[in-house]
C-alpha cells in the first residue's frame, strides 16, 4: 500500500524515484581539463580494456587484442567478435571474453581454452573480468538477457539483470556471487580481499559479501561508473564512461517516449549516454549546448564526457581528471597502473593516455609548469 | 499508436493550454484571489444569514464602507511604498474628536473646517513620516507608538473637552448632509470616496508620483539609484494616509456626533487586514487601489455579519485577527511561488508532425546531401561581431550588420576591414532592407520596425500592430519583429517571430509547435501597421518576389516556405512551395539568376521531432528538467539552400563540424559572393559562388540601377 503512495508522492514533488537532478561535480570531481591534457601513448580505435601481467601492457580494441610497447601496437591475438573485457594474471594467464558468447582464456604457452557457458546460460555480456589469484577468475556479466552491444537500451531501461561470477578455472565451475545488478561495468579486490563491483546503472560501487545484500560503498557518482582497478600505492582508480545528465534521467522516467524512440529513432541518435562527442546534428541537442561565438562552452549539458576517479582505501575520491564537454577524450572505459605509470583508454577518443597523477588541477600537468611539490 | 496520436492531436487542438500561463502572467492576476474570498463571504452570508443582501442591510454597511474606502486609499499608498501605518486608529479618533470640537461645538465653517480637520491628520502623518522617511526609523515600532500617544492625547482631550462635546449641535444642512445625506440613494461619504478611490488609482497608476511610490516599495535602492527621492516620497505617503484619516474622521463625526472613548479602536488591525486581504503586499510595490477596495469590502461584510450573528465583540476580533494571519500567509506564499508556478505554467506544448526527415547523407544522391563547401570561407570583422543576425550593401557596396548591442555597425568596402558604428538603436537588430531612396529599414528585435538615414539618423516606423480580439497576451505591442521586405508600392512586409516569448527566449518557442507568430504589413502612406498573416510558426525569413505581388516566407519551426500573394490577381492566396525541409530554414534572399538562396540555422534531429508529436512529454520535460538541459531542436549546424520559384533545391552549401558558421542565420550574394550572418556569431562569412553575375547586386535588383 505505502510503495504506491510513494510512487505517486515522489512523482508529484519530483524526489525519490522520481527525481531527476544529477549530483555535482564538486569537491574531488571539480572539473580540469587533466585528461584532454594528458599525453597521447597511443593512438588506438576504440579502446576497450586494459590489462597487464606486471610486464607487458594489453589492450583490447574491436576484435584484437594489442600489446602496447612504447606507444606501439602489436596484434597478439583476434577473435571473431568484439572483445568486451580483459584481464591477464600475474603468470602470464590471459582472460578474453567476446561478444559472441563465450570466454577465453589462454595459457602463457598458448594453450587455450573456451568457456560457453556460465551457471545455467550462456556466457554473454561480460562486461569485466579480473583474476582472484591464479586459480580463480571473477566476472562481471552486465546482463544475463542482452548482449553488451546493447548497453544503450538496457540503461535507458534502468535494468538490472546483471550478475557477477567466480569461476574456478581447475574445475571450471562457475558460482554467481551477486544477481540483480544494474550493469555491472567494474570489478576489483580490496586489500583485504573483498570483492568491489561498479554497478554502472545505479551509478555506484557496492561490496560484495556472502550472504548479504551487496552494500554500497561509494553511491551518487555524477557519471557512469565502469572499470574499477586497485593501485599497488593504495586506493583505486575508476574510470566513469558517460556523465549523467537531467535530461536522459528524465527520459528514462518516460516510458511511452522510450517505446517510441527505441521503435522510430536510429539507436546512434537516441537521447541518451554517448561514448564520443556529437558528431551530427541527427543527435539531439540540449539548449545549453547551443555554440555562442562558434564556441561550445565546456560546462555546456553533455551526453559524452571523459572522467577518471582516484580513489581512497575507503572508496572516497581524493582527485579526478577530465575532458569536458568541449574535450575529445570521452568514454574513457579503464584506468589501469601499469609500472608506477597510469594508463587510460579512452574509448570515444581512440586514444590511450597516460595520467600524470601530481598535476595540479588549475596548472595543468605538472611536468609542462615544473612545479613539482 | 495511431489512434492515441490522432487523440492527442484532437486534444491539443481544442484545449487552449497556453491560457492558463497567459493568464497568470497577467498583473492583475492578484486580484483573484480576494475576488474569490469576496465571492465565497458573499455566498456563505447569504446562506446564513436572511436578509444579508436586502437593500437596508446594504444602505448601512455603504455608509461605513465609504469611511473605510478614504482611509484604506491613503493605507495603499503606505504600503506601496513598503510602509505600515498603524497610528490610524488614533489619528481617526483625535480627528473625530477635533471635528466634534470644531464644527460640531463651535459651528465652524465646514469649508474651513473639514481642510483644518485633514491638516490635523496630516500633521500627524508628517510626524510619521519624518521619523520614518528622513530619521529612517522602523515604520512598524513608530508608528505603533504615535499610535499610543496620540491615544493618549484622544483621552486627555476626552476629558478635557467632553463636556462642551456632548452639548455642542450645529444644525447646518452641510453637516447633516454629510453624516446621513444621500446621493441617488448613495451616502455622501460613499460618493467622496468613490472619487477618491479614482483619483488614487489614477495617481498609482498614471502619475509620476505613484510611479515613485511604486518603485519605492518595489526595490528601494533601484529607485534610489533611478534618482527617486525616497525619503520624500515615503514621507509624503504617510502625510497622504493622515490627510484621508482625518476626512474620514470628518464623516463619522458628522454621522454619529459620539466621542466615547472606544472611536477607532482596532481600527489600524481592520485596515491592515482589509489591505493584505485585497492582495497588497506587506513587502511594498504590489497592490492597487482596488485590492484595496476588495479588501475594505470583504473585511467590512465579515465585520458586519458576525454582529448580526449575534457574536460578541471579543469573538468577531479573533475571527478578523485570523482572518489577518490568513491572509499575510496567502500574500507571503503567492509572493513567494508565483514566478515558480508561472515557470512552470508557461511554456505550453501543443501536438505538431512534421513529415518524415529528409536524407541528408554525403553520397546518398539527395539534393540535401552533405559537403563540405563552407569550409574555409573567408572571414568578416572576427571576434569584433556579436551577432550579426542579418548582413546588407549599400549602393556603395559597404557592408551593414546588427549586432547584440544594439548597434548597426557598418564595414567599409572594398575589403570590409574598417568599420564604424553606423547607428546605435538599442535592440538587436535582426533583419535589414534598404529601401529606393536608401533609407535602412531594421526589425529590432523586442522593439519593432525602425528606419535609419543614410546619415544615420534614428526613426520608429510601428511598434504595435491591431489587437487580435481573443487573444489574452497583449499582441498589439511587437515583441519579436524578425525580418522584413519592400514591395515596390512602399508597404514593408514583417515577420514577428512569437508573440509569446522575448527576444532571447525565442528558441523556447520551439518547444510549444504552434503557431505563435505573424506576418504584419506596414503601410507608409498611413504610418499604421496591421496583421496581414497571424498563426505561424516562427515566421522568419521574408522575400518579395521578383513579380512584386508575392512574397516567400519562411516558418522557421514548421520547416517549410510558402508564397503568399499580397497584390495582383491572386491576392490572398497562399500556397506551400517547399514543404518538408530537412532544418530549420531563417531568411530568405534572392539570388543573381532569379533564383532564392535560404539559410537553415539548425537542423532536425529524429528525437526532437518525436518529441514534436508528445506535447505531454514535452511538457513534463519543461516542469522537471532544468532550462538548460531541455531538449532542443539542433542549431549547432546550419547550411544554405539554393531553390526556384517552383521550389526545386538547386544547390546546398554546408559547413560539416559548424567551425566558422554554426548556426547560420542569413545569406546575402552580393557581386559573385555570399555573405552568411548568424545571430550567435561572431563573424560575417564571405563564400566565393562560382560562376555567379559579379555585378549583380540585391538594391539594382530591387530598385534598378542607379540614375
Amino acid at each position: 500500500m505505502i510503495g504506491p503512495l510513494k510512487r505517486l508522492w515522489d512523482g508529484f514533488r519530483g524526489s525519490g524515484d522520481a527525481a531527476v537532478t544529477v549530483p555535482p561535480m564538486d569537491g574531488a570531481l571539480r572539473p580540469n581539463q587533466l585528461l584532454e591534457t594528458a599525453r597521447l601513448v597511443a593512438a588506438v580505435p576504440s579502446p576497450d580494456d586494459l590489462a597487464s601481467d606486471g610486464r607487458s601492457l594489453f589492450v583490447s580494441s574491436g576484435p584484437r587484442i594489442l600489446r602496447l610497447v612504447d606507444g606501439v601496437g602489436t596484434v597478439t591475438a583476434e577473435f571473431g567478435a568484439e572483445i568486451t573485457a580483459l584481464a591477464a594474471s600475474p603468470r602470464g594467464r590471459m582472460a578474453a571474453a567476446v561478444a559472441s558468447d563465450h570466454l577465453v582464456v589462454t595459457e602463457p604457452d598458448g594453450a587455450s581454452t573456451t568457456i560457453a557457458r556460465l551457471g545455467d546460460g550462456p556466457t554473454r555480456c561480460i562486461t569485466a573480468l579480473t583474476f582472484a589469484g591464479e586459480g580463480a577468475l571473477l566476472i562481471a556479466q552486465g546482463s544475463s538477457q542482452r548482449a553488451a552491444a546493447g548497453w544503450k537500451r538496457d540503461l535507458m531501461e534502468r535494468r538490472s539483470d546483471g550478475a557477477v561470477w567466480r569461476l574456478d578455472l581447475a574445475t571450471r565451475q562457475a558460482e554467481r556471487l551477486a544477481g540483480g545488478l544494474g550493469w555491472p561495468l567494474g570489478l576489483a579486490l580490496d586489500a583485504a580481499g573483498g570483492i568491489l563491483v561498479a554497478e554502472s546503472w545505479r551509478h555506484r560501487i557496492v561490496a560484495l559479501a556472502p550472504g548479504r545484500a551487496p552494500r554500497p560503498v561509494l553511491a551518487d557518482l555524477p557519471g557512469y561508473p565502469a572499470r574499477l582497478h586497485p593501485d599497488p600505492a593504495g586506493g583505486f582508480w575508476l574510470a566513469l564512461f558517460a556523465p549523467r545528465n537531467q535530461l536522459i534521467e528524465f527520459v528514462q522516467r518516460e516510458p511511452a517516449f522510450l517505446a517510441r524512440m527505441f521503435a522510430e529513432v536510429d539507436e546512434a541518435f537516441w537521447a541518451a549516454p554517448s561514448l564520443r562527442p556529437s558528431a551530427t546534428f541527427l543527435e539531439p541537442l540540449q539548449g545549453g549546448a547551443q555554440k555562442h561565438l562558434g564556441m561550445l562552452k565546456p560546462w555546456a549539458p553533455t551526453r559524452s564526457y571523459g572522467l577518471i576517479v582516484r580513489l581512497d582505501d575507503a572508496l572516497r575520491p581524493v582527485a579526478s581528471y577530465h575532458s569536458r564537454a568541449d574535450g575529445m577524450r570521452h568514454g574513457v572505459f579503464t584506468c589501469l597502473p601499469f609500472g608506477g605509470r597510469i594508463l587510460a583508454a579512452a574509448k570515444g577518443g581512440d586514444a590511450v593516455v597516460e595520467i600524470d597523477p601530481a598535476a595540479d588541477p588549475a596548472n595543468g600537468p605538472a611536468a609542462a609548469t615544473g612545479a613539482q611539490p | 499508436m495511431a489512434a492515441s496520436e490522432a487523440w492527442t492531436r484532437w486534444r491539443y487542438r481544442w484545449i487552449p493550454d497556453k491560457l492558463v500561463g497567459e493568464i497568470l502572467s497577467k498583473s492583475w492576476i492578484d486580484t483573484l484571489i480576494p475576488g474569490v474570498i469576496l465571492a465565497a463571504v458573499l455566498a456563505f452570508f447569504s446562506l446564513k444569514l436572511p436578509g444579508f443582501l436586502s437593500g437596508s442591510n446594504l444602505g448601512d454597511i455603504a455608509q461605513i464602507y465609504g469611511e473605510y474606502l478614504i482611509i484604506i486609499v491613503g493605507i495603499t499608498f503606505v504600503m506601496m511604498a513598503g510602509g505600515i501605518d498603524l497610528t490610524v486608529g488614533s489619528t481617526f479618533a483625535f480627528c473625530n474628536l477635533a471635528a466634534l470640537l470644531l464644527i460640531n461645538s463651535m459651528e465652524m465653517n465646514l469649508a474651513l473646517g473639514i481642510p483644518l480637520i485633514m491638516l490635523i491628520g496630516g500633521a500627524i502623518g508628517l510626524i510619521n513620516g519624518l521619523l520614518i522617511g528622513y530619521l529612517g526609523m522602523r515604520a512598524f515600532l513608530t508608528t505603533l507608538v504615535m499610535l499610543i500617544i496620540v491615544r493618549a492625547v484622544v483621552d486627555q482631550g476626552l476629558l478635557d473637552y467632553g463636556q462642551t462635546i456632548s452639548r455642542g449641535f450645529n444644525a447646518s444642512t452641510a453637516w447633516e448632509f454629510m453624516g446621513v445625506g444621500t446621493v441617488f440613494g448613495v451616502p455622501s461619504s460613499l460618493v467622496v470616496a468613490a472619487a477618491i478611490a479614482l483619483v488614487g488609482h489614477v495617481v498609482l497608476t498614471r502619475m509620476r508620483f505613484g510611479w515613485h511610490v511604486m518603485a519605492v516599495g518595489g526595490s528601494r535602492r533601484s529607485a534610489y539609484n533611478a534618482g527617486i527621492r525616497v525619503k520624500r516620497t515615503v514621507c509624503l505617503t504617510y502625510m497622504i494616509s493622515g490627510l484621508m484619516t482625518g476626512l474620514a474622521a470628518t464623516f463619522y463625526a458628522a454621522r454619529l456626533t459620539s466621542a466615547g472613548t472606544d472611536v477607532g479602536k482596532g481600527l489600524e488591525v481592520t485596515m491592515l487586514t482589509a489591505a493584505v486581504l485585497g492582495g497588497i503586499s506587506l513587502g511594498g510595490g504590489r497592490g492597487s487601489v482596488i485590492k484595496a477596495m476588495l479588501g475594505a469590502v470583504i473585511v467590512l461584510l465579515v465585520q458586519n455579519s458576525l454582529i448580526r450573528m449575534g457574536l460578541t465583540s471579543g469573538t468577531s476580533s479573533l475571527v478578523l485577527g485570523l482572518i489577518l494571519l490568513a491572509a499575510v500567509a496567502i500574500d507571503v506564499r503567492w509572493v513567494k511561488n508565483r514566478h515558480k508556478i508561472l515557470a512552470r505554467a508557461y511554456v505550453s506544448p501543443t501536438y505538431f508532425r512534421l513529415p518524415p526527415l529528409p536524407e541528408t547523407a554525403a553520397g546518398s544522391g539527395s539534393p540535401y546531401a552533405l559537403n563540405d563547401r563552407l569550409r574555409g570561407v573567408a572571414a568578416i570583422g572576427l571576434g569584433e561581431l556579436d551577432g550579426p543576425e542579418d548582413v546588407i550593401f549599400d549602393r556603395d557596396d559597404n557592408l551593414y550588420c546588427g549586432s547584440r548591442h544594439g548597434d548597426i555597425i557598418r564595414f567599409f568596402a572594398p575589403d570590409h576591414r574598417r568599420s564604424e558604428i553606423f547607428a546605435h538603436i538599442g535592440g538587436h537588430p535582426l533583419g535589414l532592407a534598404f529601401d529606393p531612396q536608401g533609407n535602412l529599414l531594421t526589425c529590432v528585435g523586442g522593439m519593432g520596425l525602425y528606419r535609419v538615414s543614410p546619415s544615420g539618423e534614428v526613426t520608429k516606423l510601428s511598434d504595435e500592430t491591431n489587437r487580435s480580439l481573443l487573444s489574452i497576451v497583449d499582441d498589439s505591442r511587437l515583441r519579436l519583429a524578425d525580418d522584413l521586405d519592400i514591395a515596390p508600392d512602399g508597404r514593408v512586409f514583417f515577420s514577428e517571430a512569437t508573440i509569446r516569448y522575448e527576444m532571447y527566449d525565442w528558441m523556447v518557442d520551439a518547444l510549444e509547435g504552434r503557431g505563435n507568430g505573424r506576418i504584419i504589413c506596414y503601410d507608409p502612406r498611413t504610418g499604421q501597421s496591421r496583421t496581414v498573416l497571424p498563426n505561424l510558426q516562427l515566421p522568419n525569413g521574408i522575400c518579395v518576389e521578383p513579380g512584386g505581388q508575392s512574397l516567400l516566407f519562411a516558418e522557421t519551426w514548421g520547416c517549410r516556405i510558402t508564397r503568399w500573394h499580397f497584390d495582383g490577381p491572386h491576392k490572398g492566396r497562399r500556397e506551400v512551395v517547399i514543404d518538408n525541409l530537412p532544418g530549420y530554414p531563417d531568411n530568405i534572399n534572392r539570388a543573381s539568376d532569379g533564383t532564392f538562396w535560404c539559410a537553415l540555422c539548425g537542423m532536425r534531429s529524429p528525437v526532437f521531432d518525436l518529441a514534436l508529436r508528445m506535447p505531454d512529454f514535452r511538457r513534463r520535460m519543461v516542469q522537471k528538467v532544468g532550462r538548460d538541459d531541455w531538449l532542443y531542436p539542433n542549431m549547432n549546424t546550419g547550411c544554405v539552400i539554393k531553390f526556384d520559384a517552383a521550389g526545386t533545391i538547386l544547390d546546398v552549401l554546408w559547413d560539416l563540424g559548424g567551425e566558422a558558421h554554426p548556426m547560420i542565420t542569413s545569406i546575402r550574394e552580393h557581386k559573385g559572393h555570399l555573405y552568411l550572418g548568424g545571430i550567435y556569431n561572431n563573424r560575417v562569412g564571405r563564400y566565393h559562388i562560382p560562376g555567379a553575375d559579379p555585378a549583380w547586386t540585391s538594391n539594382a535588383s530591387y530598385w534598378g540601377d542607379r540614375s
